[in-house]
């Protein structure tokens, strides 16, 4: 059986690649990128090449895939683990359209994310129809997805959602998904989701997850934006029950709740045209005990184009036994011919250092060219002293290539 | 008297150095076209953008020429191109953009407002108009579009959107606090999302569970990137996750630390030490803090101890075990004790 589901799910990818292949003929342009990037740190992976691609064969289909392959050294993936390559999917896929919208179906991997619920990548199927009196209703269906199409016997995830919007001021939906490991469930959900824009300056977004199979709310989150010229204010709440979020199969979903609850707020301010402000404060409470965090970030455009900026970011985070001050300093300064100099520099104080350092400050200096072919090559070097090493030096290199075909 | 002059003399120049880098003064001499002299003084729009009336969204665009500018000014006061200094080439850089992802042709639309080009130009009225290129609102201000808004068919107009890759105007989103705001706000649009963002753009963080380093992460270059995982996040992540408990679960599944652990050498048999601080576990009432901790953030504890590991808790906590139960005062649950897992690891008879 278990044979049969890996061969069905890859059978499902290969039609998408085939698709891609088949109908070609007189499609818009291809767009394809490659990037190449190796580091020294170890036992990290040595390399890694990611490949993505999207075509729009049709009006009505749409393909696009995500693919990464990479080296590793020595001892990366674990004790034991030889030096060799790998490969992964991340996404590949097919879309296919009702030209007037009224219909969509995507097959292949992708990443599910609808209503209340939460994005899990799947092998399947999903798809949508919409009424012209703007009723939508969704269905999905397959595997969750696993490295290297591993195998998930009898693991599967379906569900949907009912959705309508109301006079083109807003949506409210509902949804409903079930999920499945080793044919044991491991969520059972049902979702509720809102989306309102009263008025042009004010819009609100809500949603939230009931768990059927331990009785209780397992996520809800809430935030309400209001603009009026050069300034944003968002309010925002969250309320989460971790072990809720946790599979059912999982023996740490049983120990009962003692949820996360965030309150708070979120300034933008376009203070300037080069100069953006943003800003953000919020209370918490993690497991009975209340505490809050805070940060404000500034950054400078030193140019029209945005090619050259200057930023600060101080931050505070004081709640349960996470408690640490950060301070951020970015910079970015273009050298012509298409080269660009970028640096970024973070220190963390915690206040319980515990043995794992004092300070731990963390930098990047990189060299960024891009002569506007299509090709971009950048280098960097990276420099930390962490909670494991007192010191740490690590080299990165990349090289990308982007192209239409034809 | 001196020191006055000096001072009001430094404060200007440091005004005049911080408009300048804050973008409140102007670096080259390019700026604003003089649409509403023209205006003033009887000038026909069509007098410069000769044929814009027939035109069908193809061909060239209507931009005039030094000559057409001749035709009127006889005695131009430089040789060099007009365009350099009379306009703006952001300006005509929308336009041209315009023309590429845009399904739209100038000839109907020019009939229908009778000529009236200010009914969608309304930038040109003004002094100092930002950009001449009308916004979606004020297609909407006849096209009410409300069905294709429903059906997300945004086809008519868009050639492609995500090739186009231009936030609009006002967005919902993008202003803010992207990384935790942005999944309430898809919740109840996800395919409104999906007319500019292909599934690329979500699995360039939400498929963490299948790449050793995400796309979204390669871009070290990219500094103006404020991710979660930005900077010394390998430093700060613990940090990070006890102070949003569950957090991390919503993108990275349950093994995500152990594996993670396992190939940077920080987990149990590579010689690492326990991570727990003294007094985790005892055998006083409560068990130590482990208990406590365990119920805020039980996706760390699985992180290491999901799966096999389970049975470690197993055989303290089991029914008559010296652990005691683990249930919280407010747990319950609608599964079988007897034959569903993980119930039957401690009720059961085991795995």
């Amino acid at each position: 059986m278990a044979t049969r589901i890996h061969g069905i799910r890859a059978a499902l990818l290969a039609a998408a690649t085939a698709l891609t292949a088949v109908l070609r003929a007189d499609a818009q342009p291809l767009r394809l990128r490659a990037d190449a990037v190796a580091e020294t740190r170890s036992p990290a992976p040595a390399g890694l090449v990611v490949l993505q691609g999207e075509d729009k064969l049709r009006p009505w289909l749409g393909v696009e895939g995500l693919v990464w392959a990479g080296a590793r050294t020595s001892g990366a993936g674990g004790a034991g683990v030889q030096p060799g390559s790998d490969a992964d999917i991340l996404t590949l896929n097919a879309r296919l359209r009702e030209p007037h919208g009224l219909g969509e179906l995507r097959a292949g991997r992708f990443v599910l994310a609808t209503g209340a619920v939460r994005p899990v990548q799947l092998d399947g199927v999903a798809a949508l129809a919409r009424a012209r009196w703007g009723s939508t209703v969704e269905l999905f269906g397959g595997t969750p997805a696993a490295p290297r199409l591993g195998d998930r016997s009898y693991d599967w995830l379906a569900g949907g959602r009912v959705a309508q919007s109301i006079a083109s001021r807003g949506t409210v939906g509902v949804s409903y998904v079930e999920r499945r490991s080793r044919a044991e469930i491991a969520d059972e959900e049902i979702g509720a989701d809102l989306a309102l824009a009263p008025a042009r300056w004010l819009d609100v977004a809500a949603r939230s997850a009931y768990d059927v199979t331990s009785p209780g709310i397992a996520d809800a989150l809430v935030s309400a934006a209001a603009r009026s010229g050069s300034v944003r204010v968002e309010l925002f709440a969250s309320h989460r029950s971790p072990g809720r979020l946790l599979p059912a199969t999982s023996l740490f979903s049983v120990l009962g709740d003692l949820p996360s609850d965030t309150a708070g707020t979120t300034v933008r301010w376009a203070a300037a045209p080069r100069l953006d402000v943003l800003a953000s404060g919020a209370g918490q409470v993690v497991g009975g005990e209340a505490g809050g965090n805070g940060w404000i970030r500034g950054e400078l455009r030193t140019d029209d184009r945005g090619d050259g900026s200057l930023g600060a970011e101080a931050r505070r985070q004081h709640v349960s036994t996470a408690r640490w001050t950060g301070f951020r300093l970015i910079g970015a300064h273009p050298l012509g011919r298409g080269l660009r100099f970028t640096s970024e520099l973070e220190i963390v104080v915690p206040d319980e250092p515990r043995g794992r350092g004092l300070v731990w400050p963390w930098g990047l200096a990189s060299l960024a060219w891009r002569p506007g072919t299509g090709w971009e090559a950048a280098a960097a070097i990276e420099g930390a002293s962490t909670p494991e090493h007192r010191y740490e030096l690590n080299a990165l290199a990349r090289l990308s290539r982007s192209l239409e075909v034809p | 008297m001196r020191y006055a002059l000096t001072f009001v003399m430094i404060a200007s120049l440091g005004l005049a150095a911080c408009a300048g880098v804050l973008g409140l003064g102007r670096g080259s001499p390019s700026h604003p076209f003089e649409h509403r002299a023209h205006v003033d003084k009887g000038v026909s729009c069509v007098e410069c953008h000769a044929g814009i009336s027939t035109e069908t969204g193809a061909g060239p665009l209507h931009l005039p020429s030094a000559a057409d500018c001749a035709r009127c000014h006889r005695e131009p006061h430089d040789r060099r191109d007009c365009a350099g200094c009379h306009g703006e080439a952001h300006v005509r850089g929308g336009a041209e953009l315009a023309r590429r992802h845009l399904r739209f042709e100038h000839g109907p639309h020019t009939r229908a407002v009778k000529g009236d080009c200010v009914r969608c130009h309304v930038g040109v009225g003004e002094r100092d108009p930002a950009a001449i290129r009308p916004s979606m609102a004020t297609c909407f201000t006849c096209h009410q579009h409300k069905d294709e808004w429903r059906t997300r068919d945004c086809d008519a107009c868009h050639v492609d959107l995500a090739a186009e890759d231009t936030p609009p105007a006002s967005h919902l989103v993008h202003d803010g606090d992207f990384v935790r705001e942005h999944g309430v706000r898809a919740a109840s649009a996800r395919d409104l999302c999906a007319a500019c963002h292909s599934e690329r753009s979500c699995a360039a963080c939400h498929a963490a569970g299948l790449a050793p380093a995400l796309p979204s992460h390669l871009r070290f270059d990219e500094v103006r990137l404020s991710g979660l995982h930005r900077a010394g996040f390998r430093s700060r992540h613990a940090e990070e996750a006890r102070a949003d408990p569950g957090l991390c679960t919503t993108c990275h599944g349950e093994r995500t630390c152990v594996e993670c652990h396992q190939r940077t050498r920080v987990a149990p048999g590579a010689g690492a030490r326990s991570p727990h601080p003294p007094g985790w576990i005892s055998t006083a009432r409560g068990g130590g803090a482990h208990g406590v901790e365990a119920r805020i953030d039980p996706a760390a504890c699985a992180g290491c101890h999901g799966g096999a590991g389970e049975l470690l808790c197993v055989s303290c906590h089991r029914v008559g075990g010296p652990g005691g139960n683990p249930h919280g005062r407010r747990f319950s649950s609608t599964k079988d004790k007897l034959r569903d897992l993980p119930c039957r690891l401690c009720h059961g008879g085991g795995p």
